[in-house]
């Protein structure tokens, strides 16, 4: 109600003029490209959690590390390469939200900025994506341990 | 772009299937893909008395219906109890390994468990059952192999 009240009737008619040739975005498409692409590449990652059990003395447990190191440094390779561009262009946070677009962000930041020489450039921009994840990845996994630590003190679990 | 691509994709096939082994396939190559029902392995003094044993855990284990394959080595010193668990029972994993623990205890109070619901641990257990045909695998080297996943059990990162 408020909203509509503060705008002029020029604004209101632009408003009309601009929902009619706005594109409907295909929100159930993108959903489903996301699913199965963000599927595939967590398939690629069981395969490799397999491998490392199977030909290394690698645990259920223990495997994670080096198969999300695997990933990282595939998704940095086909970043490179130009790869991985395409298949955020069609899968959208299917491919960004696995940890493969984290090395994405990493490398494509660094590229960008390698014109600018590798210490200012490279190296000061290369987190600059990146960074978010790291900082608030970090921040979040220790309040989860401190609050899991806690509860074990307490003896809840 | 295709050819890169193309490149690419046979490069990474030519890496991954490298070490492919001897070509021969054994029971524990395919512990994780199909149910393996292994024997009771007995590294001890091979009396009846601990032949039935040894059976009688693996009977009384399998007797969990949330459980598809078990796998126990019994050695002079601890009991290995490796099993798979039902896929949609896998939420409940701590449950039942406590479940278990608890049971094992009450009915083998002599006995030193060691209880594992983790895919290589249950990998090994089937190799080293395979081994154990080998006339020339001596219960020395057995117990060794037993220590070792053991330890691979208690890793934790």
């Amino acid at each position: 109600m408020s909203k509509k009240a503060n705008k002029t009737p020029e604004q209101q008619q632009y408003e009309q003029l601009e929902q009619k040739h706005e594109l409907k975005r295909p929100v159930m498409k993108n959903c489903i490209r996301a699913f199965w692409v963000g599927g595939l590449i967590c398939v690629v990652g069981q395969a490799i959690t397999y491998f490392y059990i199977y030909r290394f003395d690698f645990t259920e447990q223990t495997a994670g590390n080096p198969t999300v190191a695997t990933m990282i440094f595939l998704s940095m390779l086909l970043t490179g390469f130009g790869v991985y561009d395409r298949l955020g262009q069609f899968a959208g946070a299917g491919s960004a939200v696995p940890v493969t677009g984290f090395g994405n962000a990493v490398i494509s930041a660094a590229i960008e900025h390698r014109t600018e020489g590798f210490v200012l450039g490279v190296g000061g921009n290369m987190f600059k994506l990146a960074g978010a994840v790291i900082l608030f990845g970090v921040f979040s996994a220790f309040v989860v341990a401190l609050i899991k630590t806690l509860l074990i003190m307490w003896g809840v679990i | 772009m295709k050819k890169k691509l193309l490149s690419l994709i046979v490069f990474s096939l030519i890496i991954l299937s490298g070490c492919n082994g001897d070509g021969k396939v054994t029971d524990s190559d395919l512990a994780l893909l199909k149910t393996t029902h292994p024997p009771a392995v007995l590294i001890d003094k091979n009396t009846k008395e601990n032949l039935d044993l040894v059976q009688n855990i693996e009977r009384d284990v399998e007797e969990m219906k949330e459980l598809y394959d078990v796998a126990v080595v019994k050695s002079n010193g601890d009991t290995l109890v490796a099993y798979k668990v039902k896929h949609l029972q896998r939420f409940h994993m701590k449950k039942i390994e406590k479940k278990m623990t608890e049971m094992l205890e009450e009915k083998y109070p002599d006995e030193n468990f060691v209880v594992s619901s983790d895919y290589k641990i249950f990998i090994e257990a089937v190799e080293l059952q395979e081994k154990m045909k080998d006339p020339d695998f001596t219960d020395k080297k057995a117990k060794e192999k037993l220590d070792k996943i053991i330890e691979l059990k208690n890793e934790m990162t």
